[in-house]
C-alpha cells in the first residue's frame, strides 16, 4: 500500500512538472500562430481583399489550434452586435500575461477599420511586437519547460526519499 | 442584411413597429435624430415607430454611425474602400450606404474616408411593372430605342431600370444584355431581377465596363445607371458607334435642366437617346411625368 502511495505522489509530481511545461509550450505554440495570423492577414489584405470572416476561416488547422480558441472569440463579436471587450476576447485563455493581452486586443480592435495600405501598416506593427513575444516565448520555453519536468522528477524522487 | 448593419433595437423597431417595406431611406446623423424616407416624405423614428415631432425621435450617435459602416463592410473596411472612396458602401442585397465624413487625400487622389459623421441608407426596391406603362413607347419592331431615365435623387431611377430589365426578360426579347452595375445597385439578388439574357459587369467605371463589355460580351443593349461625368458620356458614345443600344439613367429633375449640363451637350447634339423618361416623387417615388422623344416633345403620358 505504502509503495503504491509512493508511486502516485512520483506521478502527481512528474504530471505537475508536466502541466508547467506544457504551458510554456502552449505559449510559445500560441505566439507561432498569432505571427502567422498577421502574416496571412497583410497578404490577403493586400492582394486577395477577401473578408475578414473568410480569412479565419481559411486558416490552418494546425495554428486555429494553437490559438487556443481566440479567433472563435474574435468572431463571435463579428457576428454579434457587441463590442470587443478584452474579457471575452481572453475567454478560456489563462497562460497570457497582462501586456501580451493589451497588445493582443488593440490588434485585433484595429483589425478591418482601415484601408489597405493603413491596415497592412498596423499589422507590421503588431509583428513586430509578436516576433518579440514570440521569442521571449521560445526561450522561456527552452529554459523552463524541461526543467519543469525534471524539478516535477526531482521532486517526486525526493517524495519518495522522504518517505522511505 | 439590414439586421446584420443596424444596431439591434432600432432593426426591431423598424422591423415591428414600421413597414420595412416602405422604407426607402435611413438616415443616421452623429448626434442628430434618425430621419427616414418613406413614400417620398421624411419623419423621425421613435421608440413607438415613425413620429413627427422630434422630441420623440431616437438619436443616432457617432459611434452608432461608425459600427453601422463598420458591419455594412462585413467588419472589412479594407474590402471596400474603392467603394468608400467614391462615398458608398454597397451591401449584399444592394443596400446602399452613402457616407458623411473626413475624406483623405493623398497626391490630389482619394485615399480613404475617415471620421463618419453620417449615413444614408438606401433600401432597394423591386417595384414589379413600374416599367410598363411606358414599355411599348420604349420598344418598337426594330427593337430597344436608346432610352435616358431622368429623374432627381431618390425618385425611382433605378427600379425603373430594374423592371424595364425583368420586362424584356419576361417578353422573351433575347437581346443579350450588359447590366453595367458601377454601384452595385442594379442587381438586388433576388431571384430574376435582372432578367434571364444578363451579363454583369459591377463595381467597374463606366469607360472600362463600357469597353471590355462590348468587346468581351457582344451586349445588343448595355443598361447602366447615373450617368454623371464626361467620360460617362464618352463611353455612351463608344457604345451608340459600336452598334449598342442604351438604356441609362441621369439625375435631374426636369428636360430643360438636363439640357443645362455642360457634359450633356454633345449627347443633345447627336440625338443620341430616341426617348426620355421623366420620373418624379409626385405622388411617390417612380411617378412618371412623361415620356419625350430626341426633340423633348411629349409622346405619351
Amino acid at each position: 500500500m505504502k509503495i503504491l502511495i509512493l508511486v502516485l505522489l512520483f506521478l502527481v509530481s512528474v504530471y505537475i512538472g508536466y502541466l508547467f511545461s506544457r504551458k510554456y509550450k502552449t505559449r510559445d505554440n500560441f505566439f507561432k500562430a498569432i505571427i502567422y495570423l498577421c502574416q496571412k492577414f497583410d497578404i490577403e489584405i493586400n492582394y486577395s481583399r477577401q473578408k475578414m470572416k473568410s480569412i479565419f476561416d481559411s486558416i490552418d488547422e494546425k495554428y486555429k489550434k494553437d490559438l487556443k480558441g481566440l479567433d472563435k472569440n474574435f468572431l463571435a463579436f463579428v457576428d454579434k452586435e457587441m463590442s470587443l471587450d478584452k474579457e471575452s476576447l481572453f475567454k478560456n485563455i489563462g497562460f497570457l500575461k497582462e501586456e501580451e493581452k493589451d497588445i493582443i486586443f488593440n490588434f485585433f480592435k484595429t483589425l478591418g477599420r482601415s484601408d489597405v495600405e493603413s491596415q497592412s501598416k498596423e499589422i507590421k506593427n503588431f509583428l513586430n511586437r509578436f516576433e518579440d513575444f514570440s521569442i521571449k516565448a521560445s526561450q522561456e520555453q527552452k529554459k523552463y519547460g524541461s526543467l519543469s519536468i525534471k524539478l516535477g522528477v526531482a521532486f517526486g524522487f525526493m517524495v519518495i526519499v522522504l518517505f522511505i | 442584411m439590414l439586421d446584420k448593419i443596424l444596431p439591434n433595437d432600432i432593426y426591431k423597431i423598424l422591423k415591428y413597429k414600421v413597414n420595412l417595406n416602405s422604407i426607402n431611406e435611413i438616415r443616421m446623423r452623429a448626434d442628430k435624430p434618425i430621419v427616414l424616407q418613406i413614400g417620398g416624405k421624411r419623419i423621425f423614428l421613435g421608440e413607438n415607430g415613425v413620429t413627427s415631432n422630434i422630441k420623440d425621435a431616437i438619436y443616432a450617435s457617432k459611434i452608432m454611425v461608425e459600427d453601422v459602416i463598420f458591419r455594412a463592410s462585413e467588419c472589412s473596411l479594407y474590402s471596400v474602400n474603392e467603394q468608400i472612396k467614391k462615398g458608398f458602401i454597397v451591401t449584399e442585397g444592394g443596400i446602399r450606404l452613402g457616407l458623411g465624413g473626413d475624406i483623405i487625400e493623398e497626391n490630389g487622389q482619394i485615399k480613404t474616408m475617415t471620421n463618419y459623421s453620417s449615413v444614408n441608407i438606401r433600401l432597394p426596391h423591386e417595384v414589379r411593372n413600374c416599367s410598363l406603362s411606358t414599355f411599348d413607347y420604349l420598344v418598337n419592331v426594330n427593337g430597344v430605342m436608346n432610352t435616358l431615365v431622368v429623374s432627381p435623387p431618390g425618385a425611382g431611377k433605378t427600379t425603373f431600370l430594374r423592371d424595364f430589365i425583368y420586362q424584356l426578360s419576361e417578353r422573351n426579347y433575347a437581346y443579350n444584355i450588359l447590366v453595367l452595375d458601377e454601384r452595385g445597385e442594379l442587381d438586388i439578388g433576388q431571384k430574376g431581377c435582372i432578367g434571364s439574357f444578363s451579363d454583369k459587369i459591377s463595381f467597374a467605371r463606366k469607360v472600362i465596363g463600357f469597353e471590355n463589355g462590348i468587346r468581351s460580351l457582344s451586349p445588343n443593349i448595355i443598361v447602366t445607371d447615373e450617368l454623371g461625368q464626361k467620360e460617362d458620356i464618352d463611353a455612351i458614345l463608344y457604345a451608340i458607334n459600336s452598334g449598342v443600344k442604351i438604356f441609362a439613367s441621369i439625375h435631374s429633375d426636369s428636360l430643360e435642366n438636363l439640357s443645362k449640363k455642360p457634359f450633356f451637350k454633345p449627347i443633345l447634339a447627336e440625338k443620341v437617346f430616341q426617348r426620355y423618361v421623366l420620373l418624379s416623387m409626385r405622388n411617390g417615388p417612380g411617378t412618371v411625368e412623361g415620356v419625350y422623344n430626341e426633340n423633348f416633345s411629349r409622346v405619351v403620358l
